[in-house]
């Protein structure tokens, strides 16, 4: 076991020290050569041993030195072989039948002793030689480390040598920062001791140097300047302050005047003094509310002496709106910035109440508003208030009438001078519910304002020709649209002021005329008598008001609906008129421009079974009778009797309608329960039979279309 | 035109041109619109293609009776007769060719003209209307050469024979009358007074009779009475029609009879008495039919009635589209 563990141990040693194809081609060669010197080689040990034995030392160490690793390679190479062929002898011997103990097998013992021997002495040697080698590495390894070291010290070094160099190289002086007179501004300008020409020519640095020297020679002069200047306005200033000490003390002694003046102007009724206060007021208007009012104003003086202009509000509010100007201007982008503010001072408070806050900002009114008030012949005014919209850029209209004479009663009435209703449609379509401003659908988006017609009855309705009165262009027609401000304003003011009076004229007429329907009485005036027999038995019973969604329910006005003659700013009425057991259902829309439109009446009958203008060709024929013919039935201009004489020719349709029934069928039923007396003509003329509906004045008979 | 006057625009006349390619329709406010069935039968017809090509004022009062001739269109206002040329209407000219009056007895009022038909035999125009009698004019040279007289009340509808050279003429009065062409009365028949008894008679409405046709021995006639059909040589109704409302139209198409009148729909009748189909259209009483049976390409049926628009079936069965004034 014990010679099988140094076998193996033996190669290890071996490889560690020469390792390398050359040494195993020397092992080769020695294996020829070194065989015979085994012996040899442990005699000059033993001779070593000897030769020590004088100083009585024997350091393994020195003989270390002193022996050829490969020799001992070969030595154990040769020992290992002999140890192999004695082993192989005694086992011939053991075979052969020789006896332990024998003479040969104890020569051979002591041999193979020998050889181990030698062996243990190689082994020790080997790892001497190992452990030497590790060591020699080592020492060599630690001197590597220190140069290492050194060298990285030195680039350290280098480095920091580097960037001092480039930080002085970067080195910004002030000097570069004052604004220099041109280099040869300065040689001309410069006396010669400062600018020093013969060095400085070629000296950058002194060149610098020299300029900067003028720079200050300039800099001190004008310093000096500025000081007398500063004197000078001080100066000034306060001769100023003297001549208006002066002006102000006159102020009181031109105040007495003035009230003394008063009683002299009203005795001569110039208002000279609410005028300039107007005026004064005026200033502070927003633009387009001051164009109203100077063309109101224009307006007023050249063509209705009635119509009078005024301002109300906050003059104070005005003018702190006002002072700085560029305030009022961009409105939008400062509100933002409000805002902005507020948001981070108020985190907590709610997305909804910001957005309401929002909300209100944008549909802030200006504090100044313009009033105008416009007188009709019957004495009732219509008072408009303007506003303007500040961040919105647009003008809205309120309305308020008041009149002479009593206008509770009527029923019907209600909705005619109710200040939403009263002036839609002035113009065609034009509702007042909706911004005509376009960029303010995109600012409603930002606040989440769905449509503007939420705020109109706070804010008023901005009518198209509000807008234009106060000379706002905003639709894209493109064509006419190159009238601005005060031209555009006047090119509408005297139709619009006209349609207004039309318009207050028409809705007094009208409610004069309801309260007596809903009597049902048919006011019919002297002018018109002649457009109607002179008995009409048929009459007036009911006269009530509708609501859009009820009147669209109703069977008979389906056609009308979808001939898109309804509109929901329309006004819708239910009349009935009756004679006897027959009784006529008649669903009238009046346009909110009544009476430059016509209302609008469908029939339906209750008699012998329902009947409608639909299934009846004779109801349609007193449907086109009552609605088409406007020129017959308006009256005197501008028309204000329409409605009334329309319910009137009505009622004489329905007589002639009755009377000639019962006339076409053979009344085979007893007594005619309408007697015919109506001349008429004929009866029933062309295909469809229609009765002859058309009064004819003079003569009293009734003929047809 | 406003969209108050489009509410109460009635149409009550039709006739299609020689060529069958055009339409003209007649209104209330006696206007006459020329429409182009080419292009509004074309594939790529727009919306634009169903108004008229033409529009222009003809008489004072509604156009009653369009009628066309050869080369002309003849149009009849209150108490006259005017003719058009087609070629000049196709090319958008509007001046009347030739305007006639008869000569009526009464001036307080000028009566309508309710029918006009043509007789081929001997060139004439034969109308009728609101005075009672039947004129006739020469077509050569525009003299009205005789009147028939015989009528109590005024005439609804004409209708001639051509096989034995008969006019026939439907009234208010409730009489069917039948001339000859010597000009005397052969025939006339009550259709409801003093035949009480007669399934057809409808007391509630009354008795005048609106539409009037004939093909070979039949007739059909209709009106305040239902429509019914009529043989003619033996004078007895064979079928009465079960239609709620008065008939103002109606005529012989192959096997089937097609009738408008009040209602919205267009009636498909068989000669048995029954109801075949009831097509419903936009006006909502009928007033006239035209079947387009000259021009095979374009073989259309139109209707107009209490309404501006002019409804035209391609197939039978059901409304193509609707032209509109």
């Amino acid at each position: 076991m014990s010679s099988d563990a140094v076998k193996k141990r033996k190669p290890k040693v071996i490889r560690n020290e020469a390792g390398t194809p050359e040494t195993k081609r020397g092992r080769a060669e020695g294996e020829q050569v070194t065989y015979p010197a085994g012996p040899h080689l442990i005699g000059q040990r033993k001779l070593f041993t000897a030769k020590t034995q004088d100083v009585l030392v024997y350091n393994e160490e020195v003989e270390l030195e002193g022996r050829d690793p490969q020799q001992d390679y070969m030595l154990y190479k040769d020992t290992c072989a002999a140890l192999a062929k004695l082993m192989a002898e005694i086992q011939e011997l053991k075979s052969g039948g020789a006896k332990v103990g024998s003479v040969e097998m104890e020569e051979r013992r002591r041999q193979c002793s020998v050889h181990f021997i030698t062996l243990k002495k190689l082994n020790r040697l080997a790892h001497m030689r190992l452990k030497k080698g590790r060591d020699q590495t080592h020492e060599a390894k630690q001197r590597v480390d220190v140069l290492h070291l050194q060298l990285q010290n030195l680039l350290y070094e280098v480095m920091h040598l580097q960037k001092e160099i480039s930080k002085c190289l970067e080195f910004k002086s002030q000097h570069e920062e004052i604004e220099l007179v041109s280099e040869e501004e300065f040689f001309q300008e410069a006396p010669a001791e400062i600018s020093r020409p013969h060095v400085t020519r070629d000296d950058h640095h002194q060149l610098t140097l020299a300029r900067l020297d003028w720079e200050l020679e300039q800099r001190k002069r004008l310093a000096e300047q500025y000081k007398m200047s500063l004197a000078r306005k001080e100066k000034i200033h306060k001769a100023i302050e003297q001549k208006r000490e002066y002006l102000s003390s006159l102020q009181p002694g031109l105040q007495n005047i003035m009230q003394a003046s008063l009683p002299v102007q009203e005795c001569l009724s110039m208002p000279f003094e609410q005028m300039q206060k107007q005026a004064e007021v005026a200033r502070h208007l927003p633009p387009p509310l001051y164009v109203l009012l100077v063309q109101a104003a224009a307006y007023g003086q050249a063509c209705d002496k009635t119509l009078s202009a005024s301002i109300s509000g906050d003059v104070d509010e005005a003018k702190a709106l006002s002072r700085p100007p560029e305030d009022s201007q961009d409105d939008e982008s400062d509100s933002d910035a409000e805002e902005e503010q507020q948001n981070t001072k108020r985190r907590r408070a709610s997305v909804g109440v910001q957005l309401d806050d929002k909300r209100k900002e944008m549909l802030r009114r200006h504090p100044l508003s313009l009033c105008v008030d416009l007188k009709c012949k019957d004495g009732s005014v219509l008072h408009l208030f303007f506003y303007y919209l500040m961040n919105l850029n647009i003008l809205t209209v309120k309305t308020k009438v008041s009149t002479t004479t009593d206008l509770s009663g009527a029923v019907s009435a209600g909705s005619l001078l109710n200040s939403e209703s009263l002036l839609n449609c002035l113009y065609a379509s034009d509702h007042g519910q909706e911004t005509p401003n376009p960029t303010n659908r995109y600012q409603f988006d930002k606040v989440g304002i769905t449509t503007f017609a939420d705020y109109v009855s706070d804010l008023g309705h901005p009518y198209v020709w509000v807008q234009k009165l106060g000379g706002l262009q905003f639709s894209s027609d493109g064509a006419q649209s190159e009238l601005m401000g005060s031209a555009l304003s006047a090119s509408h003011m005297e139709r619009t002021m006209k349609l207004l009076q039309g318009r207050l004229q028409a809705r007094l007429a009208l409610h004069k005329q309801f309260s007596s329907l809903e009597h049902s009485i048919i006011p019919i005036s002297g002018e018109c008598q002649h457009l109607f027999p002179a008995k009409v038995v048929s009459g007036l019973t009911r006269w009530t008001m509708m609501s859009y969604q009820e009147f669209t329910e109703l069977g008979f006005v389906q056609h009308v609906l979808k001939a898109g003659l309804l509109r929901e700013t329309d006004l819708f009425f239910m009349a009935v008129v009756e004679r006897g057991t027959a009784r006529l259902l008649a669903a009238v829309v009046v346009n909110p421009r009544y009476p430059e439109v016509m209302p609008l009446f469908s029939l339906s009958l209750h008699w012998k079974g329902e009947r409608s203008g639909r299934t009846e060709d004779n109801l349609r024929a007193m449907e086109s009778e009552v609605n088409m013919f406007r020129a017959e039935l308006q009256g005197p201009r501008p028309g204000l009797q329409l409605l009334t004489n329309q319910i009137q020719r009505l009622c004489v349709c329905l007589d002639v309608y009755l009377e000639t029934e019962s006339q076409v069928c053979d009344g085979s039923e007893g007594p005619k329960e309408f007697p015919r007396e109506k001349m008429c003509l004929r009866t029933a003329r062309g295909p469809s039979r229609l009765k002859p509906f058309k009064y004819n004045h003079p003569q009293g008979f009734f003929s047809h279309r | 035109m406003g969209p108050v006057e489009l509410l109460h625009m009635s149409v009550f006349s039709q006739s299609f041109s020689p060529c069958g390619r055009f339409l003209a329709a007649g209104n209330n406010y006696g206007e006459i619109a020329v429409f182009s069935l080419s292009a509004a039968l074309s594939p790529d017809a727009s919306q634009a293609s169903q108004k008229p090509i033409l529009n222009f004022t003809a008489h004072d009062g509604p156009v009653f009776s369009l009628l066309s001739t050869d080369t002309h269109l003849l149009s009849a206002g209150n108490g006259e007769i005017s003719a058009w040329s087609w070629a000049e209407l196709i090319k958008k000219s509007t001046k009347a060719a030739w305007t006639r009056k008869p000569s009526y007895e009464t001036s307080l009022e000028i009566p309508e003209i309710n029918a006009m038909i043509i007789n081929p035999k001997d060139n004439s125009l034969i109308v009728g209307g609101g005075d009672n009698n039947i004129h006739i004019m020469d077509m050569e040279t525009g003299i009205f050469k005789s009147v028939l007289k015989g009528h109590t009340d005024y005439i609804h509808c004409l209708c001639f024979k051509e096989r034995e050279e008969e006019i026939l003429s439907g009234g208010e009065d409730g009489a069917v009358r039948i001339w000859g062409h010597t000009e005397i009365l052969l025939s006339h028949f009550q259709t409801c007074s003093g035949m009480a008894s007669q399934e057809c008679a409808r007391p509630q409405f009354g008795k005048w009779i609106s539409c009037l046709a004939t093909d070979s021995d039949w007739m059909l006639c209709g009106g305040g009475p239902s429509l019914s059909l009529w043989h003619l040589r033996s004078m007895s109704p064979t079928s009465v029609f079960p239609l709620p409302g008065c008939q103002r139209e109606a005529v012989f198409y192959q096997d089937l009879i097609m009738s408008v009148g009040e209602g919205p729909h267009v009636s498909h009748c068989l000669h048995g008495g029954t109801v075949k189909a009831q097509i419903p259209c936009t006006p909502s009483s009928l007033n006239t039919l035209a079947l387009n049976l000259k021009n095979t390409e374009h073989r259309v049926m139109t209707v107009g009635g209490s309404s501006h628009q002019i409804d035209v079936f391609t197939n039978f069965s059901y409304r193509a589209f609707s032209l509109s004034f």
